[in-house]
C-alpha cells in the first residue's frame, strides 16, 4: 500500500477482503467505516474492486488454446490401456492360510496361496507390480464365492479368467484344458498333454500348471501323476491339493510324504465317452490314467452329463463307499 | 460388480471435470500441449486413485489437488532445465519496465494482469487461478497446496497486490467531489 498509516495497514487484508466479497460482517463494516473517513483507503478499495471485475472478465474471456476435444480423445484411449493393467487386488483369511486374489478389468487374474516370509503386502506388490491397488472390495465377491467352495457349498466358480499372464501359448493352452476338467474329478498331467493335442508333453504340462496364476478358479489340483500319486502343487503344498479333492469328494491315501487316488474305488470315464464306468468295466482296469478321467462319486459324475454305462450299469451296482 | 461400478463412475469424472482441469493447467502452463499432458496425467493418476477415494469426497478439488501438485513438478522441472542449460531465463523486471503506460483500456488492463500472474511465484498463481477463475474455495485450495486456508488466502490475496502495483496507472483515479 502507497499509504503507510498503521491503522490503514492493518485494516488492509480486510479491505482486500471486503473487495473480494470475502469480508465476515463485522469486518466489513469495519471497513464501510473507516474508508469513509479515509480517502487513500477509499481509493484502494475502488481499486481492488475494480480489478475483481477485470479479474472476472478474464475469467470470462476465451481461452486461447481453450479446445480439449483432441485431448479428451487421447486421455480416453490412455485411461482404457492403463484400465487394462490396472489390477486390484485383496488378501483375505481362508482355511488355506491368506490369499491373495487379484482382478483386472478382463476378470481374475491371479490367486495366490501367501505365508512365505515377509508382509504379505509387499509380497503382492512384487507379484503384481507398481499398477496394482490394494482394494479388497473388487475381488470380495470372488473370495465369497471361494469361501463357499472351500465350504463344499459350491461347485462352480464361474469367474471371468484373466490369462494374459500366462507365460506362454502352450501355458494358455494346458490352463484352458484344465479348467474343463470338472468339479470331483481327476486326469493326468499326460491326459492333459493328450487333450491339448501333445501327447508326449506329460512334464511340460506338469511345469505349466506349477506357474497356474489361477489355482483352483483353474482347478489344476484335479491333475495328477499316471500312478495316480497327487505329485505336487503350489510349490511343496501337496497336503493342500489332498485337502482341496477331498472338498470335491476324491479320497485319497497317504503314501510316501505323498497321496494316492485309489483308482480301483473311482468310476472312470474313458475320455470320449459320455458315460461313466465302474472301474472294471471292459479293458478300463488296463488302460493308461491318461485315457481316462475319475470321479469320486456317482453324484459328481452325473453333475458333469455323464450318464451311467448301459453295460456295467454303476447305477445298479454302485461302488461302497 | 464392483469395480465396474468404480469404471463407470469414473467415466463421469472424466467427463465431469476434463475440460476444467486443462483449462486450469492451461491457464497455469499457457502452453497448450502441456495442458493437454498435464491433464491427462492428472485423470491417469486419478484413475489409479479413484477407488481408494471416501466415499462423498469432492472429486473435483481431489482433482486440482492432483494437478498442482503435477503443475508444481512440472515448473520445478523447468527450473531445474532452464539452470542446467543457462537458457535465458525469465526477467520479470524487464518485463514489468516495458509495460506500456498510462493506458485505461480495459483490454489492455486485462493483459497487464496476465502478464502479472505469469510472473508470481509458482504458489501464488496457482492459489490465485484456483480462487478467481475456477472458484475453489480456500479449504480446498490450502489442500491442494498443502498449506493451511489461512496461507491459502494470503498466497491469493498477496497475488491481488502485485496485481494492483502492476495496474497502476491503468485504473482512472477517480476526482471526488466528496470528502
Amino acid at each position: 500500500m502507497s499509504h503507510p498509516h498503521p491503522v490503514c495497514r492493518e485494516l488492509e487484508p480486510d479491505l482486500l477482503a471486503v473487495a473480494t466479497g470475502e469480508a465476515a460482517p463485522a469486518a466489513a463494516e469495519r471497513i464501510e467505516g473507516h474508508v469513509a473517513r479515509c480517502r487513500p483507503c477509499r481509493e484502494e478499495l475502488r481499486h481492488y474492486r475494480a480489478i475483481e471485475g477485470l479479474v472476472g472478465a478474464l475469467r470470462r474471456a476465451p481461452l486461447p488454446g481453450d479446445d480439449a476435444t483432441l485431448a479428451r480423445a487421447e486421455l480416453e484411449s490412455r485411461l482404457a490401456d492403463l484400465r487394462r493393467r490396472l489390477v486390484s487386488f485383496g488378501i483375505f483369511p481362508s482355511p488355506l492360510g491368506p490369499m491373495l486374489i487379484a482382478r483386472s478389468e478382463l476378470g481374475v487374474s491371479l490367486v495366490r496361496y501367501l505365508g512365505g516370509t515377509g508382509s504379505v503386502a509387499s509380497e503382492a506388490r512384487r507379484l503384481l507390480g507398481e499398477e496394482a491397488i490394494e482394494d479388497r472390495a473388487a475381488p470380495e465377491a470372488l473370495y465369497a464365492e471361494l469361501v463357499e467352495y472351500l465350504e463344499g457349498r459350491r461347485t462352480r466358480l464361474d469367474w471371468p479368467l484373466d490369462l494374459r499372464g500366462a507365460r506362454s501359448d502352450f501355458q494358455r493352452r494346458v490352463l484352458d484344458a484344465t479348467a474343463q476338467l470338472p468339479y470331483g474329478a481327476v486326469a493326468s498331467y499326460a491326459g492333459i498333454a493328450r487333450r491339448i493335442g501333445a501327447p508326449a508333453a506329460a512334464r511340460p504340462v506338469a511345469q505349466a500348471l506349477r506357474w497356474n496364476p489361477l489355482p483352483i478358479a483353474i482347478p489344476c489340483h484335479r491333475v495328477i501323476g499316471s500312478s495316480g500319486a497327487l505329485v505336487g502343487y503350489a510349490g511343496k503344498r501337496v497336503a493342500l491339493k489332498q485337502r482341496l479333492l477331498a472338498i470335491e469328494g476324491v479320497r485319497t491315501l497317504p503314501a510316501r510324504g505323498d497321496f494316492r487316488v485309489r483308482r480301483e474305488a473311482m468310476y472312470a470315464l474313458h475320455v470320449g465317452d459320455s458315460e461313466y464306468c465302474l472301474p472294471t468295466c471292459g479293458s478300463l482296469a488296463s488302460r493308461p490314467l491318461s485315457e481316462l478321467m475319475l470321479f469320486g462319486s456317482r453324484e459328481r459324475a452325473e453333475a458333469a452329463g455323464l450318464a451311467p454305462c448301459t453295460t456295467c450299469r454303476p447305477d445298479l451296482h454302485p461302488l461302497s463307499a | 460388480m464392483a469395480r465396474v461400478m468404480a469404471e463407470d463412475a469414473f467415466e463421469a469424472v472424466v467427463g465431469a471435470h476434463h475440460a476444467e482441469i486443462r483449462r486450469y493447467v492451461l491457464r497455469i502452463t499457457a502452453r497448450a500441449g502441456d495442458a493437454d499432458d498435464l491433464s491427462q496425467e492428472t485423470f491417469l493418476r486419478a484413475l489409479r486413485a479413484h477407488r481408494s477415494l471416501p466415499p462423498g469426497a469432492n472429486v473435483r478439488a481431489w482433482l486440482f489437488a492432483i494437478a498442482t501438485n503435477l503443475c508444481r513438478n512440472h515448473f520445478r522441472a523447468q527450473t531445474r532445465r532452464r539452470r542446467t542449460y543457462a537458457a535465458a531465463a525469465l526477467d520479470r523486471s524487464e518485463m514489468d519496465a516495458a509495460w506500456p503506460e498510462g493506458e485505461v483500456l480495459a483490454g489492455e488492463a486485462r493483459a497487464r494482469i496476465e502478464r502479472v500472474v505469469a510472473g508470481l511465484p509458482v504458489k501464488q498463481r496457482l492459489a490465485f487461478t484456483m480462487r478467481k477463475m475456477h472458484d475453489l474455495d480456500y479449504g480446498a485450495i490450502g489442500a491442494s497446496l498443502q498449506c493451511s486456508e489461512e496461507s491459502a488466502r494470503a498466497h491469493v490475496f498477496q497475488a491481488l497486490r502485485k496485481i494492483r502495483r502492476g495496474l497502476d496507472g491503468l485504473i482512472p483515479v477517480r476526482t471526488e467531489s466528496q470528502p
